[in-house]
């Protein structure tokens, strides 16, 4: 109130409506990873290259801290996220509470700002254009799958803010 | 007439984390009895701890704009990318709304995130009073944007591990790339870890 800022946001939205969120950010989370993002054309030889696999070559090029810290703002943390919403929600949404659901939803809530998937959308775009000018760019099933996860993703964060989360342990995952 | 109390001098305390309101009690480590996070007054040590981080943060942006991203090696040339320059190559390109964002992005959005913190460490740590509500929505701001000077990472990232096709055109990371990612992480951190009550502390009515 004196600094202005939200001090939180509920809203309708039930815990089924984040459960089918987190289970559809989890396929596609799959998907864009099963997929190679982007291929480049040139003189006939085709290169195709997946996240983990642009991670991969900058591990290769003795870079081993760039890659990590791509792997984990686009792809674990995501997954952790994903994964330890659906882990702490279904047992609430039947009343109980999984084991350590306190310090993992706490943990879920630090780590928020290091997912980092619409980031990565625009430097993907940024790296396209600057490839367009060298070579035929091809994108690939993952780019798309990519977008709908960023999609899905930014739905999950805006129906689980931490204050509803609460409210939802409080009232038996009503 | 002022239409809010202070927690700290009624004796409550706010959960940082699951904003559940707390009674005060004696000890230097209370947990919050809804979630179980720790409980403080005023984080401990926020202010030393953002400094160092804010410091390391602007000693590495120099490093991260003047030594190259990445090294472009193709058929016909040779060249070194720093992050202004590949902004340049963008405009040339004719994408100019691309090159704003990544000059937006990489190289204004870091260095007003070190300005901007570096302000207000200084005026906490002189309790300078005044402008705290200017200084909270600022404060608000740089957590906000911090993340997406990410981008010009995850691009170079891209772009290393597409174009490797010998004897026509590979690209190499640069040692810049591991600078700037260091200061984007820096920052990022360096927010993270400043309490944000500080600035209300010397707050008076106005």
């Amino acid at each position: 109130m004196r600094c202005r800022a939200e001090l939180y946001r509920t809203n309708s939205a039930s815990i089924d409506t984040a459960i089918a969120w987190a289970a559809s950010a989890l396929v596609l989370l799959l998907l864009s990873n099963a997929y190679p993002l982007v291929a480049l054309q040139l003189n006939g030889s085709v290169r195709a290259t997946t996240l983990v696999g642009a991670a991969i070559g900058l591990y290769n090029q003795g870079y081993a801290p760039v890659a990590a810290l791509v792997l984990v703002t686009t792809l674990l943390v995501p997954l952790f996220q994903i994964s330890g919403l659906l882990y702490v929600l279904v047992p609430l949404r039947a009343n109980r509470r999984a084991p350590g659901q306190n310090e993992l939803f706490r943990a879920l809530t630090h780590l928020r700002p290091w997912a980092m998937s619409e980031v990565f959308m625009l430097g993907a775009l940024v790296a396209l254009v600057k490839l367009s000018a060298l070579a035929e760019v091809i994108p690939g099933v993952s780019l798309f799958s990519y977008g709908a996860l960023m999609l899905a993703l930014s739905a999950l964060t805006s129906v689980t803010p931490t204050e509803q989360f609460w409210r939802w342990v409080d009232g038996g995952g009503q | 007439m002022s239409t809010y109390v202070m927690g700290r001098t009624v004796g409550l305390l706010v959960c940082t984390h699951c904003h559940a309101t707390v009674r005060a009690i004696q000890s230097s480590h209370a947990l919050c009895p809804r979630c179980g996070a720790r409980v403080h007054e005023r984080r401990p040590h926020s202010l030393s701890a953002t400094a160092a981080l804010v410091l390391s943060a602007a000693a590495l942006y120099v490093p991260a704009n003047l030594l190259p991203v990445m090294h472009m090696h193709t058929f016909f040339s040779e060249e070194d990318d720093t992050i202004m320059s590949g902004v340049l190559s963008l405009i040339q390109e004719g994408s100019w709304p691309l090159a704003l964002l990544v000059f937006v992005a990489s190289i204004v959005v870091p260095l007003l995130k070190l300005i901007a913190m570096g302000w207000l460490l200084i005026s906490v740590a002189r309790r300078s009073p005044g402008h705290a509500l200017q200084k909270s929505r600022l404060f608000r701001l740089v957590e906000f944007v911090g993340r997406w000077s990410m981008l010009d990472v995850y691009a170079i990232a891209l772009l290393v591990s597409l174009v490797q096709i010998r004897s026509l055109a590979t690209i190499q990371v640069g040692l810049g790339a591991l600078c700037f990612g260091a200061v984007v992480v820096l920052t990022m951190l360096a927010a993270q870890s400043f309490d944000e009550r500080l600035l209300w502390d010397t707050h008076s009515d106005d």
